[in-house]
């Protein structure tokens, strides 16, 4: 296909190109120039940032607004009376439609004073240093679509992570290590995989590696029987002229040029992230505060605490994931929201607060943007007896540090807590916020893909805008 | 509520938009009401209120007027945000859609008539004439000329002899030539050498591998049964394996496409197995093919998961799976409702679906467990099942008698032992044991558990109180035991599909929701495949009625043949969806990019003629797969080289066309994941050439990895088998080819999207196996080379890794890496060549390690 009908076909015509060459020639875009020799390289922003990086606490399952952030008296009042409005449901059992009050109690937390629930008394703790918003939605139901929505702005597979795309934006300040780092729980996958952190149609680099924090934190960092440090330089040299040469023939397969740049960036990673599992220079109070102590909230422990180390030492984009056992997807309360939520608070609230904490504690706060948020919420009425089914229509996300306003509740849903009514914010426009504390403007982080200009939020499709009022001023 | 939308189409192709209804409460732009649908609207651009059309489309005046009645319950736009109800403040939102899908199907990519290229009947279109005469070789070369000439674009040179013996190699059997295949083919002196070359690679039987592992792929092969989603549990589909050698022995035989679709969606229906005395390998031959069906994750056969959202689920994603990989289509998209880009209905789907609703009826439902087939038949299963039963009952009366000699010294033995227990105890413990387990009181199961194991004896504590008679007695008891025990049939187990009692009536499920069924629908095509005539309803109800066997409703036999007539618009995508992925194979990316998807949100096809140009021949040549690799690779298209030197041209090249679309190169390529496996193995002279047989157990290690059992720690030179004999999980795929992109099988995968991230580094670097791979290539060389000098022992590991001598630069660089390696030198000999051999192996790891050896050139 040529171009000319590639553009004719895509319906974009030429205004796109068009205006992608003018943004660059304006120096509105980031500089192209070089990134193909290093696409990790770090580039300075649009603008002055707040922040420098990101971790994302990624509470799959749909962590319960009205039980945990979002207190609801009416619901308690209203308790097994049948709702009149007639809720989007997922799967069965919550057919008789009657309202579910929370079986936890809420208390003013902090000096701000913001509510929160009992069984979250840790995150309680830290709630001045909480961004909180009530009001946020989504666009579907299913754990994997609301997460892929969560994570790449729209519910379909394919587009690339939020972290591939500050990777692809910023590059890496520390050049050992990748710029954007998913720590899962090491026994296994939530139901979507590695989905949550994939490059889409950016180049490889970006797509989000995994770290694991059990064993190696990468699969051959070392080699399988040692090497002296003189025989792999050799060879690594031999390698680097057999490569170059061989690259000579094919000048312009970046691709070619890419490996070459990844045995220099394995040797770095090497040294470095050897020594991101020594856990030995952190004290025993910092191990105990994270919960390394306690079998409960170890696993969860470890990646809050491995988060910190990493975006300590320069990684832009780091998302931690809750563990996988029981369930999946452990926020995922169908059958009883007390004791499922019960479970899964008493492993993820304190090291999620420690992590806020031992950043607070060591001037990292500012600069970092802890996000704890679930890919949607659930209902005001009961399923199987004392659950809860999904519900998009509101959720309560938690931002701390970055510049987003400390000890600030924002926006609220309805008197049962189905939909979110007062200032209203989307998942892209929660993109549109983070990259603006990044110092990126989320109209202007552009990738050219089939003759358009994607970008994360794709505005003029979703409408995405910063907050203004998230940010502290 | 009604609304009236006008669209007035000018003549100079303005288009005028307008809504009138009972609420006039509308804000926002017309651009903001299409792009939150995600709308696109084709061939137009949106401005402010108005719609300007591509071109000079013929005058027409469309008034639509719908009313929230006549559009059904489509009600995903219910409700919605206050944003969204800005613009939507009443049904009127639904009109807006149906008459944007009214618009764009009338407009659509390619304007007047609107019938989506993929979806038209083929026609053959003549081979086009160009300039220059000399260098196509086949028709396929004039059709890719045309277009470069059109464009003012040179093909690129052939690549040579020896780039051409590897690349025919890899794309042929999935494996390295050897250094004497390069010989021969640099030796051979006829002008046909590479088409002689290419058809002795089609007769291999590495070729069956290589090809049949594309088809695994497309297919969504797995040899678990569920979702796979714990790492630590494998629920294998007993006997899935055996689909994988089908397939593996279908490409090698060159089955016609046609046949090894009917055999795959309905080789059930072809046979009438149900009765048959006995299963001949014709019979199971066509229920393994039937496998082919069974991919797609059934976790029903845990009890809590065995519900009917579940099976529902399993019964459509086997129709959607199906629709992706033999017609590249979305068709997920009009579970719920109609297709948004693709003229294909609800109904449609659900007609298509209701092919597969008889042997996955959500009704009549078959646990995963309850799904195997033994592969033998009813008549010989019972005379089998008699058969052991006669041996069970041989047995019983054996173990009797062995007890009957052994109760004496049995109760002697009890007996002693209860003597040594408490006196208070003795009468109660003994009462106990002697009580059946179940119906022991909790003070007897307390007795039991305690002292059972201390006061029963074990068999050879029996055996040594026997007397010398009794003692051989049970020996030759035993014995028998054993003998009739082994003597027993035994049987394996095929994970076939097949037609579970009547059909029940299929529904229209709306929103998708099983609990909300609509109209009944019969089994039918998708519309828009059924030629221009007639309606998928009409199409069956035409149908004389396929020959199918058996007691089964013939239903997925009536599909295999519409698809495979040959002249229906579906027998023509069908033909098109595979020869593009031929294509993809051996050029790196399809006519069609997006192999997956035919519809009109997928890409467009570079070649258009060309494609309709292959897929005629492949049907006209007997849906023959051999012959059409063979036609596109002796292209010269195929043949040029993938090198693109700086040059004006390149340069020219590069700026008209910087993906190559039009192929003025042949494309590098990174070998597949299985690809790098087998060619360590086989350079290293590790490689097990068995096909076929059950998967090579792969388990999870606790650090994450998943690895082959039984590797670790086991000898280097242990040596394995292919990687499509590994054992093929849908989440968690053996490591190293994890690394290198073998996809996780949430369905299928048309394509694999190669990447070249630092963990392949790593791996190529520091992997045992990788190491054992370079230990024994560096053994090899020894042994091939014993008394010669480091520059011929560098000539042979290029010659094995890289098909070719190294260049003197390049000798001289890896002498100097030798020399350096191998410098402090050691004091005794064996110490001396130990380390000789380890700068060698470090070598031969640097080679796998270099980009020339990941690539086909």
């Amino acid at each position: 296909m040529s171009r000319r009908e590639m553009l004719r076909v895509s319906g974009l015509g030429f205004g796109a190109l068009a205006w992608q060459s003018l943004a660059a020639a304006e120096g509105k875009g980031l500089p192209q120039e070089g990134r193909a020799a290093n696409p990790l390289i770090p580039r300075p922003p649009h603008r002055s940032p707040k922040a420098r990086s990101v971790i994302l606490l990624m509470q799959n399952g749909g962590p319960s607004q009205m039980d945990l952030f979002d207190p609801k008296p009416e619901l308690k009042k209203r308790e097994g009376q049948t709702y009149a409005e007639k809720v989007e449901k997922f799967q069965k059992g919550s057919e008789a439609n009657k309202l579910l009050g929370s079986p936890f109690a809420f208390h003013h937390r902090g000096s701000c004073g913001m509510e929160m629930s009992e069984v979250i008394p840790c995150l309680g703790s830290v709630a001045d240093e909480l961004c909180m918003i009530r009001s946020m939605y989504t666009e579907h139901n299913n754990h994997t679509e609301g997460l892929v929505m969560f994570n790449t702005g729209k519910i379909f597979p394919g587009r690339p992570a939020l972290g591939s795309w500050v990777s692809y934006a910023l590059g890496s300040v520390n050049q050992n290590l990748p710029a954007y780092i998913v720590l899962r729980d090491p026994e296994g996958y939530n139901t979507s995989g590695t989905l949550l952190w994939q490059n889409g149609w950016l180049p490889a680099q970006h797509r989000g590696t995994e770290i694991n924090t059990r064993g190696a934190p990468l699969w051959n960092l070392q080699p399988a029987h040692p090497i002296a440090p003189e025989a792999r330089e050799a060879q690594l040299e031999l390698l680097a002229r057999l490569n170059t040469k061989h690259r000579a023939n094919h000048p312009r397969e970046s691709e070619l040029e890419a490996r070459i740049q990844n045995y220099e960036l394995a040797a770095r990673m090497q040294l470095e992230a050897g020594e991101l599992l020594d856990l030995q220079r952190e004290s025993a109070d910092t191990r105990k505060i994270y919960g390394l102590d306690n079998p409960v909230t170890a696993g969860y422990g470890l990646r809050c605490l491995m988060a910190r180390r990493l975006v300590e030492s320069g990684v832009r984009f780091v998302q931690v994931f809750p563990p996988v056992k029981p369930q999946f997807q452990p926020w995922d309360s169908h059958s009883n929201v007390k004791t499922e939520l019960e479970r899964i608070c008493a492993a993820c609230d304190q090291p999620s607060a420690a992590l806020i904490q031992d950043l607070k504690a060591r001037g990292l706060l500012e600069e970092t943007i802890v996000i704890w948020s679930g890919e949607f919420g659930r209902l005001p009425v009961s399923q199987n007896g004392s659950g809860r089914d999904h519900n998009r229509n509101a959720f309560t996300t938690l931002i701390a540090g970055g510049g987003f306003r400390a000890g600030h509740v924002h926006g609220s849903t309805d008197e049962v807590g189905y939909r979110s009514v007062e200032k209203r914010v989307s998942v892209p426009d929660l993109h549109a916020t983070l990259l603006n504390q990044l110092g990126l403007d989320h109209d202007r982080l552009t990738f050219a893909h089939h003759g358009r200009g994607e970008t994360l939020t794709d505005s003029s499709v979703t409408h995405a805008q910063r907050v203004p009022e998230l940010i502290s001023t | 509520m009604a609304s009236t939308v006008f669209w007035e189409i000018g003549l100079r192709g303005r288009v005028q938009y307008s809504i009138y209804n009972n609420c006039t409460r509308r804000k926002g732009t017309v651009e903001d009401f299409f792009s939150h649908f995600q709308i696109p609207i084709r061939g137009s651009r949106v401005r402010g209120n108005a719609l300007t059309a591509p071109s000079r489309s013929s005058v027409s005046i469309r008034i639509i007027t719908l009313t929230k009645s006549s559009l059904g319950s489509c009600g995903p736009f219910k409700g919605g945000s206050p944003r969204l109800r800005r613009f939507l403040p009443c049904s009127g939102c639904l009109t807006l859609v149906v008459a944007t899908l009214l618009w764009n199907s009338a407009v659509g990519a390619e304007p007047v008539h609107g019938v989506h290229w993929g979806f038209k009947p083929l026609v053959s279109p003549p081979v086009p004439s160009t300039r220059d005469l000399r260098w196509p070789a086949t028709p396929v070369d004039r059709f890719v000329l045309a277009r470069l000439e059109a464009a003012g674009l040179q093909p690129a040179a052939r690549a040579d002899r020896r780039k051409l013996i590897r690349r025919a190699s890899f794309d042929l059997t999935g494996l390295p030539p050897t250094p004497e295949d390069i010989q021969r083919g640099l030796d051979d002196p006829s002008p046909d050498w590479f088409e002689r070359l290419v058809d002795r690679l089609l007769e291999s039987e590495h070729f069956g591998e290589r090809w049949g592992r594309h088809w695994l792929d497309w297919s969504g092969y797995v040899d678990v049964i569920g979702g796979d989603n714990d790492a630590g549990t494998v629920k294998l589909g007993e006997g899935k394996w055996r689909y994988r050698d089908y397939v593996i022995r279908a490409f090698n035989r060159d089955m016609p496409f046609d046949e090894f679709i009917t055999q795959q969606l309905a080789g059930d229906e072809t046979v009438d197995w149900r009765n048959a005395s006995e299963f001949s390998p014709d019979i199971i031959n066509r229920l393994t093919a039937t496998t082919f069906l069974r991919h797609v994750a059934d976790d029903t056969d845990e009890n809590e998961l065995n519900t009917a959202d579940i099976r529902h689920g399993v019964w459509q994603r086997t129709a959607e799976l199906v629709a992706n990989n033999l017609l590249a289509l979305t068709l997920h998209c009009a579970k719920c409702h109609d297709h948004k880009y693709d003229p294909i209905s609800q109904r449609d789907y659900y007609r298509f679906a209701a092919h597969f609703a008889p042997a996955f009826n959500p009704e009549r439902w078959l646990q995963p467990k309850d799904r195997n087939l033994p592969d033998i038949s009813t008549t010989e299963k019972k005379a089998a099942d008699q058969f052991n039963q006669e041996i069970d009952a041989a047995v019983a009366r054996l173990e009797k008698r062995r007890a009957e000699l052994e109760a004496p010294a049995r109760s002697r033995s009890i007996e002693e032992k209860l003597a040594q227990l408490p006196v208070e105890i003795r009468a109660d413990l003994k009462s106990a044991l002697q009580t059946p387990s179940e119906k022991r009181s909790e003070v007897q199961k307390y007795l039991a558990d305690k002292f059972e194991k201390s006061v029963l004896p074990t068999p050879e504590q029996i055996r040594a109180a026997l007397a010398e008679t009794a003692r051989a007695e049970v020996a030759v008891a035993e014995e028998e035991i054993l003998q009739l025990n082994h003597s027993k049939k035994r049987w394996g187990m095929l994970q076939a599909v097949y037609d579970v009692g009547l059909p029940s009536p299929t529904r229209i499920l709306q929103r998708g929701n099983h609990l909300n069924p609509g109209d009944e629908v019969s089994a039918g095509f998708l519309t828009a495949l059924c030629g221009p005539s007639s309606t998928g309803d009409k199409l069956l109800g035409t149908d004389p009625g396929a020959p199918w066997v058996g007691a089964t409703s013939g239903r997925r036999l009536r599909l295999a043949r519409w698809l495979c007539d040959g002249a229906s618009p579906a027998s023509g995508l069908m033909a098109r969806v595979m020869v593009n992925r031929m294509w993809q194979q051996l050029l790196g990316v399809g006519l069609v990019e997006t192999s997956d998807n035919f519809g009109v949100a997928g890409s467009r096809p570079s070649h258009p003629e060309l494609l309709e140009w292959l897929a005629s021949q492949f049907i006209q040549s007997g849906w023959r797969i051999k012959p059409m690799l063979r036609l596109i690779m002796t292209s010269a298209t195929y043949l040029q080289s993938s090198a693109a030197l700086d040059s004006p041209a390149a340069d020219r090249a590069y700026e008209v066309d910087p993906d190559n679309r039009l192929l003025w190169k042949q494309r590098l390529r990174r070998l597949d994941a299985e690809v790098i496996r087998d060619s360590l193995l086989a350079v290293a002279d590790l490689l097990d050439p068995a096909i076929g047989g059950p998967a090579m157990p792969i388990e999870y290690r606790p650090d994450g990895m998943m690895v082959l059992k039984g590797r670790e720690g086991a000898s280097p030179r242990l040596p394995s088998r292919r990687s499509v004999y590994v054992l093929a999980r849908r989440n968690y795929p053996l490591s190293f080819l994890a690394t290198f992109d073998q996809p996780i099988m949430a369905m299928n995968c048309a394509r694999r999207t190669p990447s070249a991230v630092v963990s392949q580094s790593l791996t190529m670097l520091n992997d045992a196996f990788v190491e054992e791979q370079s230990a024994a290539l560096a053994l090899r060389v020894d042994q091939a080379t014993a008394h010669a000098s480091p520059a011929e022992k560098i000539t042979k590991v290029f010659q094995w890794a890289l098909s070719r001598p190294p260049a003197p630069d390049e000798a001289s660089w890896c002498e100097r890496f030798l020399s350096g390696q191998t410098s402090p030198v050691a004091a005794d000999e064996p110490a001396k060549s130990m380390v000789r051999r380890q700068a060698l192996t470090s070598l031969c790891q640097t080679l796998f390690n270099s980009s020339e050896f990941l690539y086909i050139e």
